[in-house]
């Protein structure tokens, strides 16, 4: 497992990559769910009771920055198939979308702009915030051990 | 003689009808508000009463909704200190304005607190609401049955409340408010608006106690 993460990210273009899908999707969903406060003052907190989603958050990007770069390295130096590239999308997403909603200015726009339905979606998301984070690091997790195990195949075929 | 008598009975039985109309109207119509309260931009006359010292430098508008969860994390996590340092010692009050977007018991909450006031009983109402407040939305934590048994909890007088919270005497009030959020910018509960003597200050979400006192020590 270590030589396949080292043969994908020993490479300076995966590494940086994956850089900065960690590093954006991190300050994105820390914004979103209101840790990190940029207006009037720059200021992060993790208020209490709220460590455990501080903890999602930060597994959801380490995962989708390990998972999405093995794929892209995958398609790009091997030729192979998407398909398991839409895993790792897939989850990145479900994590995102969990919770972002809620009663902050997303919440508002999407009840503002799609009414009723936007309100049911809004309470979904808000409600299910936890499970769904949950099943995203499920989905990502599964798809980074296939991706693994498909690595070692082919790389050993092909090299 | 008979034009006459006709044009008097007409005024007469007017005159009958708009007395009893004025008596049996609902007492929706008959709070006791003074609709000229502001706050810096904001209208606060259909808001909360004002906790703390009315004539205070500062007052701290609150836009908030029952149902939000980052509303109950500032109510737990930086209320308690904005209340100890500022509100007890006379340098700020606080004000609570409505607005009532997340869910469908949202709207029925913020006007039991109103009736809860009725019977000056508001904050304590606005202090059980939060301290009861379920994770999900409109999962029934906020339904007329449970905002019922939050003011039987508080010893209010359940045969004014029920009436108050059934006939919706506060429906356009809570509409009011929430209509104030729209027209100040606010996109998001909880908002705030930090009102000083010279200038006012928004601050978006449920930010810590620290971003406050920021504020509020550069006004006074």
């Amino acid at each position: 497992m270590i030589k396949i993460i080292k043969l994908v990210f020993l490479n300076l273009k995966f590494l940086f990559l994956s850089l900065i899908i960690f590093s954006s999707m991190m300050i994105t969903l820390l914004i979103i769910s209101e840790y990190i406060f940029l207006e009037p003052y720059f200021v992060t907190h993790i208020p209490s009771g709220s460590e455990f989603g501080f903890f999602l958050i930060t597994v959801i990007s380490a995962l989708s920055a390990l998972v999405i770069p093995m794929n892209l390295f995958r398609i790009t130096n091997l030729k192979k198939s998407k398909q398991k590239m839409s895993g790792g999308i897939f989850g990145s997403i479900i994590g995102s979308i969990a919770g972002a909603c809620s009663c902050g200015p997303i919440g508002f726009a999407v009840i503002s702009i799609f009414g009723s339905v936007g309100a049911t979606a809004t309470a979904f998301l808000t409600n299910y915030e936890t499970p769904l984070r949950v099943i995203a690091i499920i989905i990502l997790m599964i798809t980074y051990f296939t991706t693994i195990k498909s690595l070692k195949t082919e790389c050993r075929i092909n090299l | 003689m008979n034009k006459k008598g006709i044009i008097l009975g007409i005024v007469v039985i007017s005159v009958i009808i708009g007395l009893a109309a004025s008596v049996s109207s609902s007492p929706s119509e008959t709070f006791d508000l003074d609709m000229t309260r502001t706050h810096g931009s904001i209208s606060t006359a259909m808001g909360s009463p004002i906790l703390g010292d009315p004539s205070a430098p500062i007052t701290i508008v609150e836009f908030g909704d029952y149902q939000c969860h980052q509303c109950y994390n500032w109510f737990h996590n930086t209320k308690p200190m904005i209340v100890r340092d500022y509100i007890e010692t006379g340098k700020a009050n606080l004000v609570f304005v409505d607005f009532a977007f997340l869910g469908k018991d949202s709207p029925k909450a913020s006007q039991a607190t109103y009736c809860a006031d009725d019977q000056e009983m508001y904050w304590e109402y606005h202090n059980s609401l939060y301290n009861s407040q379920e994770s999900k939305i409109d999962s029934g934590w906020a339904n007329s049955e449970r905002l019922k048994a939050f003011a039987f909890n508080l010893d209010l007088d359940m045969e004014l409340f029920n009436e108050c919270l059934d006939s919706e005497k506060y429906s356009k009030r809570v509409q009011y408010n929430s209509q104030q959020a729209r027209d100040n910018g606010v996109r998001g509960t909880p908002g705030f608006f930090i009102v000083g003597p010279n200038d006012q200050e928004q601050i978006a979400g449920a930010q810590p106690f620290s971003v406050f006192q920021r504020i509020m020590d550069s006004m006074v």
